[in-house]
């Protein structure tokens, strides 16, 4: 209970992390609610009449209008907060899981360990992002799979190498140390004792990479390499590039999808810039 | 530094062999038979065949790698599937136009994102800063094909002012580098890719420039030099600015590894003639000696930036040693 | 929701939903393969429409989009593999003539290999296919090509979509819009406007445009659609295929059919090389030869197998003979050949007889041809630049030819409207938007000309259940052709339901689009009904006592 009134106390003197916060929450309630809200099934093709509901601008029937295929535009950018959701948190939380991890075991073990995966760390940043989504696609099925595999795979050097300071530092710390003397396990020490200390720095990176996860869904559907049979805001966008949605002026169409994108990903740089405060209240001071 | 320089190199080059082997065992396994791409119905099984032993595929994988590994040291990449000429010279004609867009475009914004940053600092506090700050943030935040095709709607269609796509009018040709960088033509034509790349690329050094000279600022000999009564302006782009870029000549030399790779998409969307969109093609088609060769390169790019960026970072920062920096 | 109670009350209405006992196995989940949305918008969207047709059937359906290159290896290459696809057939000119596509798509023999990829295997067709080939009366020959017309409608190995439009749009300050000429099932995209379009002001370049790169520029290889725009006019051939449909003589002044298996040819003289070489009867021999030197030139081969030899009658005459009568040869051989010159390819014809390669991947640094355009160059992925060869007989009033690739079709749209290009060649989007632009422009003009080609649904007769008439006849019923012309193609096309196009007035089966066995929604179901299927709690079940054996497409 005090936790949460910190949280709250902190989002009212911190405005960026609260509107941050709260797109979040709207983009959550949309994922969730989506049957109740959305006005049509996303996939259905409408009818108007007997011919197909095409490019119909916004009107009381359709708030945003529908597409070259006849599909409601609310409805679809409504259930494209779920994909947006999924392939977010699951890159999120895999960039994470697999920085923390990797930084954890570099920092406190050190000697080979730390060398090993420091290496490793260089050679994966040395793989270019876009290029290798496109090759690996291209090598299975273009998909949400292979966005989320690329993030996993490609940006957690950056959390590791935070992380991996941090511990670092902890490493020295006087309880690490009366631990050590009481006889605790190292791997005792390393994931009940230090992980916990990092795991605030974690989440932070994990924010950030929920966007980074969605930028490049929406890279990869634009390339032609997404999936097809989800409804994300980036298989509309190139939908809506593909039926020549910009010749028709269908703004309606196009601009949402890109607007939720946007929203969605500068939450996150927003949560994790206020979040700073939170975390390092010595940071404030400046 | 020397030492420390040797000791970059070394890693850089351990770094280069892990990814072109990667990248090797990578393409080994794309899907689908290279051939297709002659296809014709009338093929025979003996004429398919024969295709694939001319290309060198039949070989065992281990026996594939060493040459491939040798031509690489050669800087020959092999012979492209689709237009009957060299890898190489695919790839030497589309990686200046790569070059010559990324350049331009981290330039720009670095320039005007190192003012801006130097500005919002100066005005801590103020209401400019409240709105600069998302907004610096929401360009980082957009896609970049969607600020592409918004800004090529908005002044190549509707007001004509900015051609379309492509590097060159047609009937015209790209020639040499040294011509591309003296045509008009050219630059005319670099015009909206640049301004898109620019404006995504902006809000990093925009907020990293803020952010430093914030800290800066309230260094102690800026303190003393305000005590000793120099004018703020003078204070600020005499010291802070100073030290300030330190992090941000270090942030040039990663974007500009970055962005090479990531031009895909701004390069597809304005048709321009980079590697980028050489890589895009090639995928596509299952050229894969072309897409393999675009890959290494863009990688190539990236590791070389890495290591510049370390190297500038120890250059201008002394203070910081090998071991305690990492 | 809807859709429960949508299948619910369609389940009740039509009253033939059925206890299990009654029915056999399951229909399984159906794939239709079609090309990514980016790539074909028009094609894509008519499988979304036909798929959730089909779903009102009872079908579980998935559209899947396969790209590029794969499209084509599971489609030609694993042929037992796929369930249905959607596929088309390009128009060109030497598709006048029927035969090419009457007698590939359909015969049995082209099952494993050939054009015949949906496996459609009826004798009586073989034999009507066969008859046309070798009849030289035409209208003994047209009763069999609407026979065969009538047959193929009746067994529906294709679910036949439209006819497409050509729709292209060019700049009227530019060029004379009475000097072009339109070719029928072609359009005003042709080589004889090439050779007439007259300019207006200073531009006297043609320039234009292609979604897709053609892989290269060789006498011996057949390109795509937009490839062929350009060697058509760089190398000429014996006869040309005239703005009618017809055979004009072309290289050749003078052709005549003595007997049913003899072409007499008398060569135009005066032709020259663009290397400055004389063209010679040898050449042409040679052209007519070498498609045929073992199997060196594939695309081309079958052009060439009908011919049992070619002599050299007189100083510049040459006689062909037949191995059998063949109705179509003026078109789809003598208008198709290109004239290459000997004492180049004759020296890479030996070259290769112990390569692997053949001689369609040769590209030629500076390409000899005889056409009334030559190559200046060609950068396959950017550009290729033709100039008007200056001693050719036709007089081309352009001075180039230029064809600027662009795959991204709303840059090429910009670049109609700026200038850039002035003849908008390789339109894939909309036609309403061009439609819109040439009201709005002064300057451009749209033309649209309906297309020989045609876009179809192939069912792979391989597999249960396409390989049942009845099921054939049903899914064929609910493709609703009006609207997929209306709507996926923008009003660009007309429904089709046979190979031949409306634009080859001779030899296209009137009203055939009208004969559809069912041709509606409930005769589809009524048809399916009477062919034992049931619907089983809103699922297609096979008629009792069948088994669903085949695994669905992965």
């Amino acid at each position: 209970m005090r936790a949460v009134r910190t949280v709250v106390r902190y989002l009212y003197g911190e405005p960026f992390a609260a509107v941050g916060v709260a797109i979040y929450a709207v983009i959550v309630t949309m994922a969730l609610f989506a049957p109740l809200i959305a006005p049509y099934d996303p996939r259905a093709i409408l009818r108007d009449g007997h011919r197909i509901a095409r490019y119909l601008p916004i009107s009381a029937e359709h708030w945003l209008g529908t597409t070259a295929g006849g599909r409601d535009v609310l409805s679809q950018l409504i259930y494209g907060a779920r994909a947006a959701l999924e392939v977010g948190l699951t890159a999120a939380v895999a960039v994470v899981a697999i920085g923390t991890l990797l930084g954890l075991l570099a920092g406190y073990l050190g000697g080979w360990v730390d060398k090993l995966v420091t290496r490793f760390a260089d050679v994966v940043l040395g793989l270019p992002f876009l290029p290798f989504m496109l090759v690996l696609a291209a090598l299975t099925t273009p998909g949400t799979r292979v966005v989320i595999v690329t993030v996993a795979l490609l940006l957690w050097p950056n959390t590791a190498r935070v992380i991996r300071s941090q511990v670092l530092s902890l490493r020295e710390r006087a309880w690490v140390e009366a631990a050590r003397v009481t006889g605790c396990t190292t791997g005792r020490i390393m994931f009940v004792h230090v992980l916990p200390q990092v795991l605030p720095l974690a989440a932070l990176y994990g924010s950030v990479a929920i966007g980074w996860a969605i930028l490049a869904e929406a890279a990869a559907s634009f390339l032609g390499f997404g999936d097809p049979d989800s409804i994300s805001w980036g298989v509309m966008l190139q939908d809506a590039y593909a039926s020549q949605a910009l010749g028709r002026g269908a703004w309606n169409w196009f601009t949402p999808p890109g607007l939720a994108i946007v929203l969605m990903v500068l939450a996150g740089f927003l949560i994790s810039r206020g979040s700073e405060k939170l975390l390092f209240p010595r940071l404030a001071e400046s | 530094m020397a030492r420390l320089a040797a000791e970059r190199l070394g890693h850089l080059l351990l770094v280069l062999w892990v990814v072109a082997s990667l990248t090797f065992l990578l393409f080994r396994l794309m899907p689908g038979d290279p051939t297709l791409n002659f296809l014709s119905p009338t093929f025979t099984d003996e004429t398919r065949a024969a295709l694939l032993k001319g290309f060198g595929l039949d070989k065992p994988l281990w026996e594939q790698y060493i040459i491939y590994l040798a031509q690489l040291l050669h800087g020959q990449f092999g012979q492209s599937f689709l237009q009957n000429q060299p890898v190489s010279q695919i790839l030497w004609d589309a990686l200046p136009n790569t070059i010559v867009l990324t350049l331009v475009s981290l330039c720009l914004a670095y320039a005007f994102g190192i003012v801006a940053g130097a500005f919002l600092a100066f005005h801590r506090g103020r209401v400019v800063e409240a709105a600069a700050i998302p907004g610096a943030l929401a360009t980082r935040a957009a896609p970049e094909f969607w600020l592409g095709m918004l800004l090529l709607a908005l002044f190549a269609f509707h007001l004509g002012w900015f051609p379309t796509g492509g590097a060159v009018s047609p009937g015209g040709t790209l020639g040499s580098l040294g011509n591309r960088l003296l045509s008009g033509d050219f630059w005319w034509h670099l015009c909206l890719p640049a301004l898109t790349l620019t404006l995504f690329l902006q809000g990093l050094p925009l907020l990293l420039m803020r952010a430093t000279m914030l800290e800066v600022l309230n260094d102690e000999f800026i303190v003393m030099a305000r005590m000793k009564g120099l004018s703020r302006w003078s204070i600020v782009m005499r010291h802070a600015a100073r030290n300030a870029l330190l992090p941000v000549v270090t942030a040039f030399a990663l974007g500009l590894g970055a962005s090479i790779g990531g031009n895909v998409v701004i390069e597809t969307v304005f048709a321009w003639p980079g590697i980028g969109r050489v890589l895009v093609q090639a995928v596509q088609g299952a050229d894969y000696p072309v897409a393999q060769g675009a890959f290494i390169v863009i990688a190539f790019v990236l590791v070389v930036m890495n290591t510049v960026a370390d190297l500038a970072y120890a250059f201008l920062d002394p203070r910081v040693s090998v071991g305690a920096r990492r | 929701m809807r859709r429960l109670l949508l299948t619910v009350a369609m389940t009740a209405l039509s009253g033939f939903a059925a206890s299990a006992e009654d029915a056999g196995d399951a229909v399984r989940p159906i794939t239709l393969l079609t090309q990514p949305q980016a790539a074909a918008p028009q094609e894509y969207q008519a499988a979304e429409i036909i798929a959730d047709a089909w779903r009102k059937l009872g079908l579980t359906v998935n559209v899947r989009p396969l790209a590029g290159q794969q499209f084509n290896q599971v489609i030609w290459y694993e042929r037992q593999r796929w369930d249905a696809t959607t596929w088309q057939m390009v128009g060109r000119p030497e598709r006048s003539d029927p035969d090419e596509l009457t007698y590939n798509l359909f015969v049995s023999a082209n099952a494993a290999n050939g054009y015949d990829f949906v496996g459609y295997n009826n004798p009586a067709y073989d034999k009507l296919a066969q008859e046309q080939r070798e009849e030289l009366n035409i209208d003994k020959r047209r009763a069999l090509i609407m026979q065969a017309q009538e047959l193929i409608n009746h067994d529906q190995p294709y679910g036949f979509e439209v006819h497409p439009k050509n729709v292209v749009a060019y700049n009227k300050t530019v060029w004379d819009s009475k000097s072009f000429v339109s070719q029928a099932g072609i359009g005003i995209r042709n080589t004889w406007s090439w050779l007439s379009i007259a300019p207006l002001g200073v531009q006297k370049d043609v320039i234009l445009n292609s979604t897709a790169p053609p892989t290269n520029l060789n006498p011996f290889n057949i390109p795509g659609g937009q490839g062929s725009w350009a060697t058509e006019i760089v190398w000429d051939r014996l006869m040309r295929v005239g703005p009618d449909g017809l055979p004009q003589p072309w290289a050749a002044e003078k052709v005549e059919r003595p007997d049913t298996l003899t072409v007499n040819l008398t060569l135009r003289k005066g032709m020259k090389w663009s290397d400055g070489q004389p063209v010679t009867l040898e050449d042409a021999v040679f052209s007519l030869e070498a498609p045929g030197y073992g199997d060196k030139a594939p695309m081309y081969k079958p052009f060439v197998g009908n011919i049992a030899s070619v002599t050299i009658t007189g100083p510049d005459t040459l006689s062909i003979k037949l191995k059998r009568p063949d109705a179509a040869f003026l078109v789809s051989s003598l208008s198709k050949l290109n004239l290459a010159p000997k004492h180049v390819w004759a020296a890479i014809f030996d070259d290769l007889k112990n390569k692997p390669q053949t001689a369609e991947s040769i590209q030629e640094e500076h390409p000899v041809s005889s056409g009334p355009f030559r190559i200046v160059r060609a950068n396959l992925n950017q550009e290729i630049v033709l100039e008007a060869s200056p001693d050719h007989w036709s007089h081309p009033k352009i001075n180039r030819w230029i064809m600027r690739i662009m795959p991204n079709v709303e840059a090429s749209v910009g670049a109609l409207k700026s200038g850039e290009i002035n003849f908008l060649s390789d339109y894939t989007g909309d036609p309403q938007l061009l439609r819109d632009l040439a009201k709005s422009s002064p300057n451009i003009e749209v033309s649209e000309a309906l297309d020989i080609g045609f876009k179809f649904i192939a069912f792979n007769e391989r597999r249960p259940p396409f390989d049942n008439l009845a099921f054939r006849q049903a899914i064929s019923a609910v493709i609703d052709r009006q609207l997929l012309a209306e709507d996926a193609w923008g009003g660009a096309a007309e429904p089709a339901n046979s190979w031949i196009s409306p634009a080859l007035g001779v030899w296209h089966a009137k009203g055939i689009e009208d004969r559809l066995p069912g041709g509606n929604f409930a005769a589809a179901q009524k048809i399916l009904k009477d062919a034992g299927y049931v619907l089983v709690g809103g699922a297609l079940h096979y008629p009792a006592g069948v088994k669903e054996t085949t695994a669905a497409f992965q």
